[in-house]
């Protein structure tokens, strides 16, 4: 598992050449933002049940022959699972945000994930629509955009319009699991 | 590899929970030494072939050591400084010890190479040489430290 740093050491490694100012830039900045990357984190960890219900209802409100008989979420046991993965994605999202890399999410969570849902017969067209409704969720809730109540309590209060640097990184740690099932 | 941040989610990770705010704690913590460990990177990246040519020069003056040894002796002192540039940017022993130092006897023992003139290369650079006129005092305490461990895993 990398993060930001072992990624740029990782790199070096590979020329054999020693980390310099140009590269060291970049790490600066991941320092300086630190307690906007805690927060938007935050985002995450403290409105997960809630990002991972509505993007299941969402899924099934757009296609409501899922949780009928024969459906793919029928019945409840099948839909707890659907939750369940939901919340699991979350999870290696908020670890790849703290760490400023995406490894840990490639490695434990998006190898094998594709098989695994074939195997299963989890339809991934269902899977993908649910992650990109958690990515727009979770993006609204890190920049304060969303309609209505804040929707957590950061290290620094009303940084939702800085965390937006953030939140797109996030968006593409999103991307890559919607990539990964495809 | 080993940092604080991936020691932090690889423990979140093994107990399937979200990272927690002690966990946000110690990865601030670890940020806030990060700005004199990076300033010391910075500068040993610009100063290491001289620190690895004052060194080497030192130690092969006396003439204790096979002359014929030095260029080695530079190629490998070069080598061990980018890792401690690499440990200083990770803020951990990570890259000294999965590329520098396991293994390390093994090779060594093999080619019968004289680490005695490493470790006191090592010495001279933590000695000798004024590494307070390149960096601050605070990145000076990181650098050493990283020698430290190293001339201790060399001898």
């Amino acid at each position: 598992m990398l993060d930001a740093f072992s990624r740029t050491v990782v790199s070096a490694d590979a020329k054999g050449a020693a980390i310099g100012s140009e590269e060291l830039a970049d790490l600066r900045k991941y320092v300086a933002d630190a307690n906007k990357r805690i927060d938007a984190t935050l985002a995450i960890t403290q409105n997960v049940s809630c990002i991972a219900a509505d993007a299941v209802a969402g899924m099934v409100c757009e296609n409501t022959g899922l949780t009928q008989p024969g459906g793919h979420c029928y019945p409840t046991r099948r839909m707890a699972a659907c939750l369940r993965d939901g919340e699991i994605i979350l999870r290696y999202v908020s670890y790849a945000l703290l760490a400023g890399d995406p490894s840990v999410l490639e490695d434990r969570c998006l190898n094998g994930l594709k098989e695994t849902y074939l195997a299963l017969g989890v339809p991934t067209s269902n899977a993908i629509r649910a992650v990109e409704i958690m990515k727009i969720a979770t993006v609204a809730i890190m920049t304060e955009t969303n309609t209505g109540r804040k929707m957590f309590k950061g290290i620094n209060s009303g940084s939702g319009a800085q965390c937006k640097d953030i939140a797109a990184e996030a968006a593409s740690y999103f991307d890559l699991v919607i990539e990964a099932l495809c | 590899m080993k940092s604080a941040v991936t020691t932090v989610v690889s423990a979140a990770d093994a107990a399937g929970r979200f990272p927690s705010m002690s966990d946000f704690e110690s990865v601030k913590g670890s940020f806030d030494r990060a700005k004199a460990r990076l300033e010391a990177a910075e500068k040993l990246a610009s100063c290491l072939d001289k620190f690895t040519n004052l060194a080497v020069d030192a130690v092969y003056q006396n003439g204790s050591y096979e002359q014929a040894n030095k260029d080695k002796c530079v190629r490998d002192i070069h080598h061990y400084l980018r890792l401690i540039n690499y440990c200083l940017v990770t803020g951990g022993t990570g890259p000294l010890d999965e590329w520098g130092i396991s293994g390390m006897r093994e090779i060594i023992r093999i080619q019968l190479l004289p680490t005695a003139a490493y470790i006191e290369a090592f010495i001279y650079i933590r000695d000798e040489i004024k590494i307070n006129d390149v960096m601050s005092q605070q990145a000076e305490t990181e650098f050493k430290g990283l020698l430290d461990y190293l001339i201790n895993a060399l001898a």
